[in-house]
């Protein structure tokens, strides 16, 4: 046995690469719990495209069969309302898992130097799952499908000279219709497969500037670090365990909590439903595009921009963030802000979730405000937190010098 | 920090709890009924799915197909052979057939002006699920209910006293009069009116009735036993993978609280010599 293992390692060094990337790779020895959410997006990953490859295999990307075709999945494939369910479910933890472990970079100031590449990485993730996560939910052609399609690819009829144009190639038509649907699956199939490449491209930036941690200084020497392997093997295959527990509660007993009644409806284009509302992981992008309806004609194009630059931001943020302290453990301002900008995020949601023309208290304070208020507060974070850190407002506690 | 707290939690809450919104829109929500499948432990109760079988070929099936369940299949129900083949006779069909309407799309199109849904998923397909199917079968005006529309219209003008008495059996806002004047007005009329339709008018007279269908075994075919048989019928249809999703559920579910601790405790070990 070792002696194939020496041929092989002389051509190709496998033992090598295993011991310094994955089984003696130095990680700092205080991660919390925050630090799992990283490998649990990666399992997810795995089901996800394992179950989709199966789901691929009986499902038909035409528009008069694409909605029989789940129900056949549902019925006559063998364990196919598991396949399924598995996926539906899926890209509701993935998001929940890329949310706070982008949140979990924002708090601990893990996009802080040397890590910037490593956060943009992630924010081209997060981008790819948007578009692979929004092009599955057409598959299943039902009306929510459908009109979801038909108002989000409508957006980019508002970037100027091209829109129209731009739409009708992306339709591949004058309407959402089969080539949507054709071309829809054709690039849910393939995107996923790109983000696995692209998580590699991220993991490859981890190991070249290790994992940031709570207090949020340089690990030094071998006493701030361990192993990966078996501490931190062992704690994310408890976390995976912990995960799979909610996730089988929803996939095998509530598999339908996340799905819109509506999509259980096949596609209609003559029947607009009364309310469209996108997957709940896209509902505070949602509000943020929608509250941007005072500036006449460049409402359109001004609430697009809004919300591709709600998650672009992130870009700038290593540079905003000027204060000499990576954690924010240690800077009481920035953490306050960080709680309300999580807190202002899940008004967002449900800002997002109603109808644009409801209101609180009988009509005494209309949606729309909410909504412009918590924008305000979105990008007021990034703002605050730039004049905070670069005229010295905030002042740090002292950071242990080890950890 | 602690106001930030508050602050926090008070926001997550308002996201979590459905606040009453004022919309446009709004339909009474029906109200809950008691369903065996529902919740973890639930199956289907077969002997009201049987009975349910017999209500949706016999009365649903004149308009509506269930067109991804084949005859054949209600024998999962508990139909012998020879109750289904007398079933699919009643829409003309044989037992290998799929359970469609002998009423083609054109005709229907034709007399109600749309294309009545199929009913294969129609349980899953609505908001309120089988609690809003149940109340749209048993939401129709009473005779009782009818004769207060007509007293009421008759006097012309709707006094407080009335609007109250309407709301509370027809279930129509009592502040908005006219509102409710033009409704009473078509519902007198005539047109199909249904306490827990959205918007309260649609294409489908009323359905059922008590009495509608006979059964064999002599089960009570009051209106509310009728709709609860065949909303159970339709559950099953929606989803006849369902038992079979709960009890490998409860094994999955086992093995992984198992592995879950066994994981956790080897974790512990692992990292006491660091803590």
């Amino acid at each position: 046995m070792s002696t194939i293992m020496e041929w092989i390692d002389k051509r190709l060094p496998v033992t090598e690469l295993i011991k310094s990337q994955a089984t003696e790779y130095p990680t700092p020895k205080n991660l919390n719990y925050w630090w799992n959410f990283g490998s649990l997006a990666l399992t997810v990953l795995i089901i996800m495209i394992a179950t989709g490859l199966f789901l691929a295999m009986h499902y038909k990307p035409d528009a008069t069969l694409a909605f029989k075709s789940v129900e056949h999945i549902m019925r006559d494939v063998n364990f196919g309302w598991l396949l399924r369910y598995m996926h539906a479910n899926g890209a509701t933890f993935f998001f929940i898992f890329v949310y706070i472990h982008i949140l979990r970079g924002m708090y601990y100031g893990s996009y802080r130097a040397p890590r910037e590449i490593l956060w943009w990485i992630g924010i081209v993730i997060f981008f790819m799952l948007m578009g692979t996560a929004f092009m599955g939910y057409v598959l299943p052609w039902g009306q929510m499908s459908y009109w979801g399609a038909a108002v989000i690819t409508n957006l980019m009829s508002a970037i100027p000279v091209v829109g129209s144009d731009l739409v009708t190639w992306i339709w591949g038509g004058f309407s959402v219709a089969d080539p949507t649907l054709n071309r829809f699956f054709v690039l849910h199939f393939l995107l996923p497969l790109l983000v696995f490449g692209v998580v590699f491209v991220h993991l490859w930036a981890l190991h070249a500037v290790h994992s940031n941690n709570p207090v949020g200084i340089d690990a030094h020497d071998d006493k701030d670090n361990l192993p990966f392997h078996p501490y931190y093997t062992i704690k994310d295959l408890y976390g995976v365990g912990v995960f799979l527990i909610f996730y089988c509660y929803f996939v095998f007993f509530a598999p339908n909590a996340f799905l819109e009644a509506d999509n259980y409806i096949p596609a209609n284009p003559m029947q607009t439903p009364a309310h469209i509302v996108p997957e709940w992981y896209f509902l505070p992008f949602y509000a943020i595009l929608r509250s941007i309806d005072f500036l006449g004609s460049f409402s359109k194009l001004a609430g697009v921009v809004a919300m591709v630059l709600s998650i672009a931001i992130l870009f700038i943020l290593p540079f905003l963030d000027r204060s000499p302290v990576r954690s924010f453990r240690y800077r009481p301002l920035s953490k306050q802000l960080f709680w309300i900008f999580v807190a202002n995020a899940f008004v967002l949601g449900w800002v997002g979730y109603n109808p644009p023309d409801a209101s609180l208290f009988h009509g005494a304070i209309p949606l729309i405000l909410i909504g412009r208020t918590s924008t305000a507060i979105y990008f007021g974070y990034f703002v605050i937190l730039w004049l905070v850190t670069a005229l010295d407002i905030e002042k740090p506690r002292p950071v242990p010098k080890c950890l | 920090m602690r106001l930030i707290k508050t602050f926090f939690a008070v926001c997550v809450a308002a996201a979590m709890v459905p606040v009453a919104l004022h919309a446009s829109s709004g339909a009474p929500t029906p109200p809950e009924q008691s369903w065996s499948h529902t919740g973890i432990f639930g199956s289907y109760d077969k002997h009201a799915a049987k009975r349910g079988a017999q209500v949706a070929v016999e009365v649903c099936m004149g308009c509506h197909s269930i067109s991804l369940i084949k005859f054949d299949q209600l024998r999962a129900l508990g139909l012998s052979e020879a109750e289904v083949k007398k079933l699919a006779e009643v829409q003309g069909r044989s037992k290998n057939d799929r359970m469609t309407s002998a009423m083609d799309e054109t005709a229907a199109k034709d007399s109600f002006g749309v294309i009545p849904p199929d009913l294969s998923l129609i349980t899953k397909a609505r908001k309120g699920y089988e609690d809003y199917i149940y109340g749209l079968l048993t939401g129709y005006p009473s005779e009782a209910e009818m004769e207060l529309a007509k007293k009421v219209m008759a006097k012309g003008s709707i006094s407080e006293q009335d609007a109250l008495e309407v709301q509370s059996a027809l279930l129509i806002n009592a502040h908005e009069k006219e509102h409710m004047k033009a409704k009473l007005e078509r519902l007198v009329g005539g047109a199909n009116f249904n306490k827990y339709f959205p918007g309260n008018f649609l294409a489908m007279p009323a359905p059922i009735s008590a009495g509608s269908v006979q059964y064999a075994d002599g089960t009570d075919n009051s209106l509310k036993q009728l709709s609860r048989d065949v909303v159970t019928f339709l559950a099953w249809a929606a989803e006849p993978t369902m038992e079979e999703r709960k009890s490998l559920g409860f094994w999955v579910m086992g093995y992984l609280f198992v592995l879950t601790i066994l994981l956790y405790a080897i974790k512990r070990r692992i990292w006491a010599k660091v803590h």
